[in-house]
C-alpha cells in the first residue's frame, strides 16, 4: 500500500489580532503597520492534513506563493502539521496576480512538488482578499475532483478513496450536510467549521509523536524548505502575474455613508430615567406580538 | 472582436428540489434593470438568460420568466438533481460555449456568438465555488461578492491591458465590492488584453453577488419567455463523486425564532472577556440570541477557550458575511455600523445602539442612539430590566 501524500496551499495574511491589527482613522486596515502571520483558514487546512499524518502516516507538503518573508510562516505550518517538504514560490512577475493567475502559480507549484498529490488542501478563504476563488480554481486547473465546504472527512487508504462531510448553506431554505465518497486524488477546500478529532490511543500517541518531531523539524526549517521561482516551477509566463490576470482593481473607494434609514432619538448613557424609558419601549415593542 | 461574439446575461440559478432560491430571483431582478438600461442606451435587444440545472425542474422555468428572464435555458437531468462542481462546472461551460443555443435566442447572431457578455453567480455556498471553477474552466476574470453593477465604456490606460496607451472599452461592466472592514467598495473589472502584444479575451465579464442585495421583480405571469433544453453531456470520469446522504440540519445559532438579538463588535476590546459576561447577562435577560460583526469571527481578542468557541465564531456574524436577519428588538455594542453589518440587520423593528461615539455610523441607522460606554450602560439597563419585570409580576 502506498503512502497517502497530501499537499495544503497556505496564504500569507494580516494578522487581525487585536494588538497586531492595525486600523486608519477612517476604520480601514493600515496594511503596513499590521504584521502578517499564517491566515487562519490556511491554518484550519494545515490541521486537517495533520489529521491525515497521525492517522495514515501521510506525507505532508506545504506550498505559498508569496514574497521571501513568507518563509517563518512556512516554518510555523511545519511547526503545527510536521510536514515534510515547506515551498515558497516567489518572483516578482507573480506581482498583481488576481485569484485565476495566482491559481496558475499553484497549479505549477504543486506539480513540482515530490510525489503525486492524493489530496490537496485548501483554507476556505483569505482573511484579507475573502474571494474563496483560488482553492476551486487551482483545482480546476490540476484537473483533481473538487469538495468544498468539507467539515469531515475520513480515508480509506486501501480502496484509494474518501468519505467527506460538506456542509451547503441553502440561504433562506435550510442547511444540508452532505456526505460524498469519491476516489483520490480530490482538492478540499476545508471549512472554517472543521476540527479534527484524534479518538483512540493510538492516534494520540502518534499525535505526541508527531508533534514532537515537529518541534525539533521546525528548528532546522531550511532543511525542508524549497525556494522556487518562475522558470522553475515551469510556469507559463503569459498565464501569470499581471499580464495572466483578467481583472484589474479600476479603483478603490470609501464607501459613501448612505442616508440616515433612521432617524435616531439620542441619549446620555448615563442618563438611568431615560434609559428606563427606552426598556420600556422595547419591552412594548416585544409584547405587541403576544396580545391577540 | 466584433458585436455579436459576446452577447446577454446569463445566471446561474439556484434551487433545492425545485424550490429557486431567493439570490437567484435577486440576481434575475437586477439584470433585467441593468439590461434594459443598456439596450435603450447601445439600441440593443441583449437578453436575460437564466441557467437552470436540475432534475425534475421544467416547472419552475415559469417563474424565472415571470420575474424578469427572457429566456430560460434548462439542463434537466437525473445526473444533476444536486450540485456536484464537476458535472455543473461542465454543463453550465457547455451551454456559455454553445452555438445552437444563442442561436434560439438570437438568431441574427447565430454564427458569431461566442460565450455570454455577462454572467452573474450566487455569493454562496454554492455559488463561490462554481463561478470559481466555471471561469477556471472558461479561462475569464471573476469578481466575488458583489453589491452594486454599472455599465459604462471606461477609458483605459493600463500597462499590461492596453500597452500603456489610453484605450475605451466599451459595455463594461463595473463590479463593485465592499472589502472586510465594511467600509471600502473596491471596483473590479474584467479586460480584454488589447495590448498588441499580449493579445486575448476575456469574457464573460463574471461575477458572484452577495444574497438580500438586489430587490426582486413583482412577478407578472402575462411575461412571455423562451424555455431552451439543453442535454449535457458527461462522461464516467465526471460522476466520480457519490453522494450517498444529506441532511437538513439547522444551524446552531438560531437567530430567526428569537424577538430579540444582541450583537457586539469591536467596542468590547477594552475588556473583552468581562464585557461578553456582561452581554450574555443582558442576552439571558432578553431571552435574546447574541450576534457579532464579522472582525470577531476573526477572533481579534484572546479571551478563555470557551469564550471563544462560543460566541467568536463565523456562525454568529450578522452582515453580509453572515446572516440576514429581522427580530423585533436589536442591540448594536459597541458596533460603528460598517455597511458589512447594516446589511445584515436593517430589517430590524426596533434598533438601539449603544456607543461612545456620536460620528458612528450606526447612528443613522437606529432607533435609538445611547451614547456611553457599554461597561457603563449595559448593567443600568440590565438593572432597569430586572426593575420593569418585577413590576409586571408584581
Amino acid at each position: 500500500m502506498d503512502a497517502i501524500n497530501v499537499a495544503v496551499i497556505v496564504k500569507l495574511e494580516p494578522d487581525f489580532s487585536e494588538g497586531n491589527v492595525s486600523y486608519n482613522p477612517d476604520g480601514t486596515l493600515n496594511r503596513a503597520e499590521t504584521k502578517n502571520i499564517l491566515g487562519p483558514h490556511s491554518a484550519i487546512a494545515v490541521n486537517a492534513a495533520f489529521y491525515a499524518k497521525v492517522k495514515h502516516g501521510a506525507r505532508i507538503s506545504i506550498g505559498t506563493m508569496g514574497p521571501p518573508v513568507a518563509e517563518s510562516m512556512l516554518q510555523y505550518s511545519q511547526l503545527i502539521s510536521d510536514a515534510d517538504e515547506l515551498y515558497l514560490y516567489s518572483d516578482r512577475i507573480f506581482a498583481g496576480a488576481d485569484t485565476l493567475a495566482t491559481a496558475e502559480v499553484l497549479k505549477s507549484g504543486i506539480l513540482k512538488m515530490q510525489g503525486k498529490m492524493d489530496i490537496v488542501f485548501s483554507g476556505h478563504r483569505a482573511s484579507d482578499g475573502e474571494t474563496g476563488q483560488t482553492g476551486p480554481q487551482t483545482a480546476w486547473k490540476l484537473g483533481m475532483t473538487f469538495l468544498g465546504n468539507v467539515i469531515d472527512y475520513e480515508i480509506d487508504p486501501e480502496s484509494r478513496t474518501i468519505r467527506a462531510k460538506r456542509l451547503v448553506r441553502l440561504q433562506g431554505i435550510y442547511d444540508v450536510v452532505e456526505e460524498v465518497e469519491a476516489p483520490l486524488p480530490v482538492f478540499i477546500a476545508i471549512d472554517p467549521s472543521y476540527k479534527p478529532k484524534f479518538n483512540t490511543v493510538s492516534q494520540r500517541l502518534a499525535y505526541e509523536k508527531y508533534q514532537k518531531e515537529a518541534r525539533h523539524r521546525a528548528q532546522d526549517f531550511k532543511q525542508y524548505f524549497k525556494l522556487f521561482n518562475a522558470a522553475q516551477i515551469e510556469a507559463d509566463p503569459k498565464l501569470i502575474g499581471i499580464s495572466g490576470s483578467p481583472t484589474i482593481v479600476y479603483k478603490v473607494e470609501r464607501i459613501p455613508k448612505g442616508k440616515a434609514t433612521r432617524q435616531a432619538e439620542i441619549i446620555d448613557g448615563s442618563d438611568q430615567e431615560q434609559i428606563r424609558k427606552i426598556v420600556a419601549k422595547m419591552r412594548q415593542s416585544l409584547s405587541t406580538m403576544v396580545i391577540k | 472582436m466584433t458585436e455579436g461574439d459576446y452577447r446577454h446575461v446569463y445566471i446561474i440559478i439556484e434551487h433545492e428540489e425545485g424550490k429557486i432560491l431567493q439570490v437567484s430571483l435577486e440576481m434575475i431582478g437586477e439584470a433585467r434593470r441593468m439590461l434594459d438600461d443598456f439596450n435603450k442606451k447601445y439600441s440593443s435587444k441583449e437578453k436575460v438568460v437564466a441557467v437552470l440545472l436540475g432534475h425534475n425542474i421544467k416547472d419552475i422555468s415559469g417563474v424565472l420568466i415571470q420575474h424578469g428572464a427572457d429566456a430560460v435555458i434548462c439542463s434537466d437531468h437525473p445526473e444533476l438533481r444536486y450540485v456536484r462542481n464537476t458535472i455543473y462546472t461542465k454543463t453550465i461551460f457547455q451551454i456559455a460555449t454553445d452555438r445552437e443555443i444563442a442561436a434560439k435566442i438570437e438568431p441574427e447572431y447565430a454564427i458569431q456568438f461566442k460565450r455570454p457578455r455577462y454572467m452573474f453567480f450566487a455569493a454562496d455556498s454554492i455559488g463561490r465555488h462554481l463561478s470559481s471553477t466555471v471561469l477556471a474552466h472558461l479561462e475569464s476574470g471573476l469578481a466575488s461578492d458583489i453589491n452594486k453593477l454599472v455599465v459604462g465604456d471606461l477609458q483605459i490606460t493600463h500597462q499590461n491591458k492596453t500597452g500603456g496607451k489610453p484605450m475605451t472599452y466599451e459595455k463594461t461592466l463595473e463590479m463593485y465590492r465592499p472589502d472586510f472592514s465594511g467600509f471600502l467598495w473596491t471596483t473590479i473589472l474584467c479586460l480584454d488584453n488589447k495590448n498588441p502584444a499580449m493579445q486575448k479575451d476575456y469574457h464573460p465579464q463574471s461575477c458572484s453577488i452577495i444574497p438580500g442585495v438586489f430587490e426582486i421583480i413583482k412577478p407578472d405571469p402575462s411575461r412571455k419567455g423562451m424555455i431552451i433544453e439543453h442535454v449535457p453531456k458527461f462522461d464516467a470520469q465526471d460522476l466520480r463523486v457519490r453522494i450517498i446522504d444529506r441532511k437538513i440540519i439547522k444551524s446552531e445559532i438560531d437567530f430567526d425564532s428569537r424577538k430579540t438579538i444582541v450583537s457586539f463588535g469591536r467596542g468590547i476590546k477594552d475588556s473583552p472577556e468581562q464585557n461578553i459576561k456582561m452581554i450574555e447577562e443582558l442576552a439571558s435577560e432578553l431571552d435574546a440570541q447574541i450576534g457579532i460583526t464579522l472582525p470577531l469571527s476573526k477572533k481579534p481578542f484572546s479571551v478563555s477557550q470557551a469564550t471563544d468557541s462560543s460566541y467568536l465564531i463565523p456562525d454568529r456574524v450578522i452582515g453580509i458575511s453572515g446572516r440576514k436577519v429581522s427580530p423585533k428588538v436589536y442591540i448594536a455594542i459597541g458596533i460603528s455600523g460598517a455597511m458589512q453589518h447594516i446589511s445584515g440587520m436593517r430589517d430590524s423593528e426596533f434598533i438601539v445602539a449603544i456607543n461612545p461615539d456620536e460620528n458612528a455610523p450606526i447612528k443613522d441607522e437606529c432607533d435609538v442612539f445611547i451614547k456611553g460606554r457599554m461597561e457603563d450602560v449595559v448593567p443600568i439597563m440590565i438593572e432597569e430590566i430586572r426593575k420593569q419585570k418585577q413590576v409586571v409580576q408584581a
